[in-house]
């Protein structure tokens, strides 16, 4: 199966002074990739092939799409006008925002490309030319458009992340994804998601440098940690009576924190009412906007540009008093369960042809679970603080029949609370519960129904025909 | 197994719990607790012994019904007329299904053939049970006409009778067969009662299925939904309708007893040697209704019940019924034991079997965090500058359409799926519900459907609750605490109250409360 990857613009203008040096340092990425279905989490996938841009930067290395390599098995890089492919490999990649560094093996590859150099953010309404291999022909195809707005945007790769993105407006394609976006020579944008033609016309996004930036800074010391979070929610502070309410004049400026959120980075720091007036010397307008010397962004910006460890100041309004905190910033760990991962192995546990795995977003997806208390628990997993009582939520994923789980039927999907009165917050408390030896195995889930028992010398018993029956490779992993 | 069928069965599961009731969900995805039959080929033939019902025992029943706006709680929706068809029980009195007078604004009965009129009032209506009766309000109305014989005996395999009316007020007559016979959810309330399923082709002729069901010249039964696909009529039956009408003379009937207990089969052989089983037959408890004749009795999750008094259950929960054959034991526990009356439950607890007697009771609904159905009921709803409060309810979510649960607000659809997880004062859940904007809710038009913690520092559980603590603002705000974002909103108390004439007359508000 031939998939064009989701978006790259590549553009080939003839009129246009740089267009030969621009040629050289283009690259179409043919991945072969393997998608591992949360289904059959024990078997490696299918294998799909897709075709993706990138373009060559300094160090003899090539950015494109973190969504162009993701899972990727085998990855050839070929140059406009040279034929020969050339096989390459991830040096880095980062699903947060996208991005990818590739690394080829026959460094011959580099001979005859000029690196290209990053720019800064483009003028809204100024023109920008975008090159790579859409559909509709196997060679380099550019099309060209202008800024249309600069604003923060969900990054679909991983679903999750937000971060500032350039729309433009230029014709944008399945297989545009990972060419370079480029005004006066240089580099502005990478290209990387749009919409499909049916939801809305000529919007295309561009990942914009201060992104692309971030991320080869934060590989320098040879591995990509996540972006940082402040882990709260705000909220625009327009209304005259909280303005007054909070202790603050008419002059727009200021948000109110709505939720901290646990084990984030303002845990214990911040709290929800908490008014933010400043962050690193910027003032905070009431809609959550700073002015920056490109124009005006959410102050989020500010910690985006940040790593790990690094800190924020606040000056905040509490109690109607100013004063000024430092925030540490770090991971987000809880919220990395709601997006999509890639390069993963499913994790699972199979005892008695029951298959216990955690419901992250990829077994969403592959699953699309009904349980109303399952789906709950994963779309207010951060907000509600349920990650406290269950760092991930193991479910019944899958029932392998068998007369030993004939009746497990009723509780695919459940959430598991207890093995033998262990309680169950992690996939390594299930393995660990079956590891115990136990006459009689007593599951009981978070749904309304009686325990799911499993007499262990009835799953001894069937355990080799279970695999055999089912093709089962491996009865747990536990390791991504 | 094919996968989706398990999650069908779950969600129903679900469902079956949250409405707290004894209404056990097995029987929505399996007939084996039903007896049933297959229609013999046999010419159906009215016996002459009995003379047949005349147009003297029924009436057309007029009722046009207008139910409240649930996200605009201070007017109703468009009225809407049903027309069905009542039987005279005696004493000048009508009986109909409950469903056809839900949110009735004015009912009329038309004799079929004189076509006279008169007005007629609700003296009793159960929505459990979906059943009503009218008292014309013209006391002579139904004098010279003659009440039908209530002791209709019927089984599987015997024809029945539906009544409807021509234009021309002449009876129609349609003969089916009882093809089957078992306990099977009712449709406002989704309690577990005996139902007839009778295989009849039907024409749709009075506006709804409302018709009686009549044998041997006696009433056997109330239509109450019909499946024209299949061919296939509900019938509520007699030992329902005896019961309701059994119950005294509340104007509300005080409901069915229920047991308040959910269960699952005991199919599992592993399960059943765990747990010490080692008769064939009995169910496992999963749950206890809080407050419910069970809970008083002291079962709990985890017994088996065996049998009930003195019927074994077999391992779906269905005993072998004297008249209806093997039919659910919920039977017995709402419909054959009269509120206050006991029944004995044979239980296995930590591998002893016990006697436990239960008394009884309808369910308390007092404590209701979010009612199932809301039928006659205006909704309570409280205006503080534009911010509309209603207290949670499924007719509340039923507003986002029949696909509600997945559409409908999360918090708000886990509220109410699992509201008897709650504790016990947690009281009624009050919803934001939206925003009529103004000046003083500017910049909060985005919000709605947010559950509310405070107002003004004081716990809120009812709209009383929060109408009352709107009198106390505190530094000249109405501050309120939200349980999710945006955390806190703020209105001047002032002027709200300035505005208030204002915006009633802006957005037509009758009023700004209704406690």
């Amino acid at each position: 199966m031939t998939r064009l990857l989701p978006l790259v613009f590549a553009l080939c203008l003839s009129a246009w002074a740089h267009a030969a040096p621009i040629a050289d340092s283009l690259v179409r990425i043919e991945a072969t990739s393997q998608e591992p279905n949360y289904k059959t989490p024990w078997s490696p996938g299918e294998v799909i092939s897709g075709v993706g841009a990138g373009f060559v930067i300094d160090g003899d290395r090539i950015m494109t799409n973190a969504h162009v390599v993701s899972n990727a098995r085998f990855l050839t890089v070929s140059k406009e006008g040279d034929p020969k492919p050339y096989t390459a490999r991830v040096l880095h990649i980062a699903h947060d925002c996208d991005l990818a560094l590739l690394k080829v093996d026959n460094v011959e590859f580099f001979n005859g490309t000029t690196p290209l150099e990053f720019g800064g953010l483009p003028e809204i309404e100024s023109l920008v030319s975008v090159y790579g291999y859409p559909i509709g022909g196997k060679r380099l195809s550019v099309t060209r458009g202008i800024v249309s707005r600069i604003d923060f945007q969900t990054y679909t790769h991983s679903g999750m992340d937000s971060h500032l993105a350039i729309q433009i407006d230029a014709a944008i394609n399945p297989g545009n994804s990972g060419g370079p976006v480029m005004q006066n020579g240089k580099v502005v944008g990478v290209a990387f998601q749009g919409y499909s033609g049916d939801v809305a016309q000529n919007v295309g996004y561009m990942i914009p440098v201060p992104v692309a930036e971030r991320f080869l800074k934060d590989v320098e010391d040879g591995k990509y940690d996540r972006y940082i979070d402040l882990a709260i929610s705000y909220q625009n502070l327009f209304n005259p009576a909280a303005r007054r309410a909070l202790g603050l004049e008419d002059d727009d400026s200021g948000v109110m924190v709505g939720a901290v959120y646990g084990g984030g980075s303002s845990d214990g720091i911040l709290r929800p009412g908490d008014v933010l007036l400043e962050i690193d010397g910027y003032p905070i307008a009431s809609d959550g906007s700073i002015r920056l010397q490109n124009g005006v962004v959410p102050f989020t910006e500010i910690v985006e540009r940040k790593f790990r460890r690094e800190k924020a100041r606040l000056v905040i309004l509490r109690d109607k008093k100013k004063q000024t905190i430092e925030v540490p910033l770090d991971d987000p760990w809880p919220f990395t369960l709601q997006g999509n991962a890639y390069d993963e192995k499913p994790r699972f546990v199979i005892f008695g042809g029951l298959v216990f795995q955690p419901a992250d977003r990829n077994f969403l997806n592959d699953h699309a679970p009904t349980n109303q208390r399952l789906n709950f628990s994963f779309d207010f997993f951060v907000e509600d603080g349920i990650y406290r009582d269950r760092e991930e939520l193991v479910v019944l994923g899958n029932i392998l029949p068998d007369p030993v789980n004939a009746h497990a039927g009723d509780f695919r999907y459940s959430l598991i609370n207890e093995i033998n009165g262990h309680r169950i917050r992690n996939l390594h408390d299930v393995a660990e519960a079956f590891a115990r030896p136990e006459e009689y195995f007593v599951i009981k889930t978070a749904d309304v129904g009686p325990p799911i028992v499993l007499d262990s010398k009835a799953v001894q018993a069937a355990r080799k025909n279970i695999l055999k029956r089912y093709g089962v490779t491996s009865e747990q992993n536990l390791e991504k | 197994m094919n996968p989706l069928h398990h999650i069908v069965v779950f969600l129903i599961l679900l469902q079956a719990s949250v409405l707290g009731g004894t209404f056990q969900p097995r029987f929505l995805h399996s007939k084996s607790s039903s007896a049933t039959t297959t229609p013999s080929p046999v010419p159906i033939l009215e016996t002459s012994l009995f003379p047949q019902v005349t147009t003297q025992s029924v009436i057309r029943v007029n009722s046009t019904n207008q139910a409240y706006d649930y996200q605009s709680p201070w007017q109703k929706k468009t009225p809407y007329g049903r027309r069905g068809i009542g039987v005279l029980i005696g004493e000048g009195r009508i009986l109909t299904t409950a469903d056809l007078i839900a949110n009735s604004n004015f009912i009329e009965l038309e004799k079929a053939a004189t076509a006279e009129k008169s007005t007629a009032v609700v003296e009793r209506i159960d929505y459990e049970c979906n059943l009503a009766v009218l008292r014309p309000t013209n006391a002579s109305f139904l004098d010279g006409m003659a009440p039908l014989a209530l002791d209709g005996k019927i089984s599987i395999g015997d024809s029945a009778t539906v009544l409807q009316l021509e234009p021309n007020g002449e009876l129609a007559r349609t003969t089916g067969r009882i093809s089957s016979i078992s306990v099977a959810p009712y449709p406002l309330e989704n309690v577990g009662l005996l139902v007839f399923k009778l295989s009849t082709p039907l024409q749709q002729r009075d506006g709804s299925y409302t018709l009686p069901a009549v044998r041997d010249g006696r009433l056997v039964g109330l239509l109450m939904r019909y499946d024209a696909r299949n061919q296939t009529a509900d019938i509520i039956p007699m030992p329902v309708i005896s019961r309701f009408l059994d119950s005294g003379n509340l104007i509300i009937h005080p409901g069915f007893p229920r047991l308040g207990v959910s269960y699952a089969p005991l199919r599992d052989p592993q399960l059943r040697r765990y747990i010490g089983l080692n008769e064939p037959g009995g169910i496992y408890v999963t749950k206890v209704t809080p407050k419910s004749s069970a809970a008083a009795a002291g079962l709990r999750e985890g017994d088996a019940i065996l049998a009930v008094n003195g019927r074994p259950l077999d391992q779906e929960g269905n005993y072998e019924d004297a008249d209806y054959g093997k039919i659910l034991f919920s039977h017995i526990t709402n419909t054959l034991t009269p509120a206050g009356g006991k029944v004995a439950l044979k239980i296995l607890r930590a591998g002893k079997i016990e006697v436990v007697s239960v008394q009884m009771q309808p369910l308390d609904r007092s404590g209701t965090t979010s009612p199932s159905y809301l039928a006659d009921q205006a909704p309570p709803y409280f205006i503080l500058g534009g911010m509309v409060f209603v207290e949670l309810s499924r007719p509340y979510l039923q507003e986002w359409g029949p696909d509600w649960a997945k559409s409908a607000p999360q918090r708000l659809v886990n509220y109410d799926a699992f509201q008897d997880e709650l504790p016990a004062d947690r009281g009624k859940i009050v919803v934001l519900s939206q925003i009529l904007p103004s000046p003083d809710t500017l910049g909060y038009d985005h919000i709605d459907n947010v559950v509310v913690k405070e107002l003004n520092g004081r716990p809120v559980k009812s709209i009383a609750d929060l109408a009352e603590a709107a009198k106390h603002p505190v530094d000249g705000f109405q501050k309120i605490e939200l349980e999710e974002d945006p955390k806190w909103l703020f209105l001047d108390a002032a002027s709200i109250e300035a505005n208030r004439a204002q915006l009633m007359k802006h957005y037509a508000l009758p009023a700004t409360e209704r406690l």
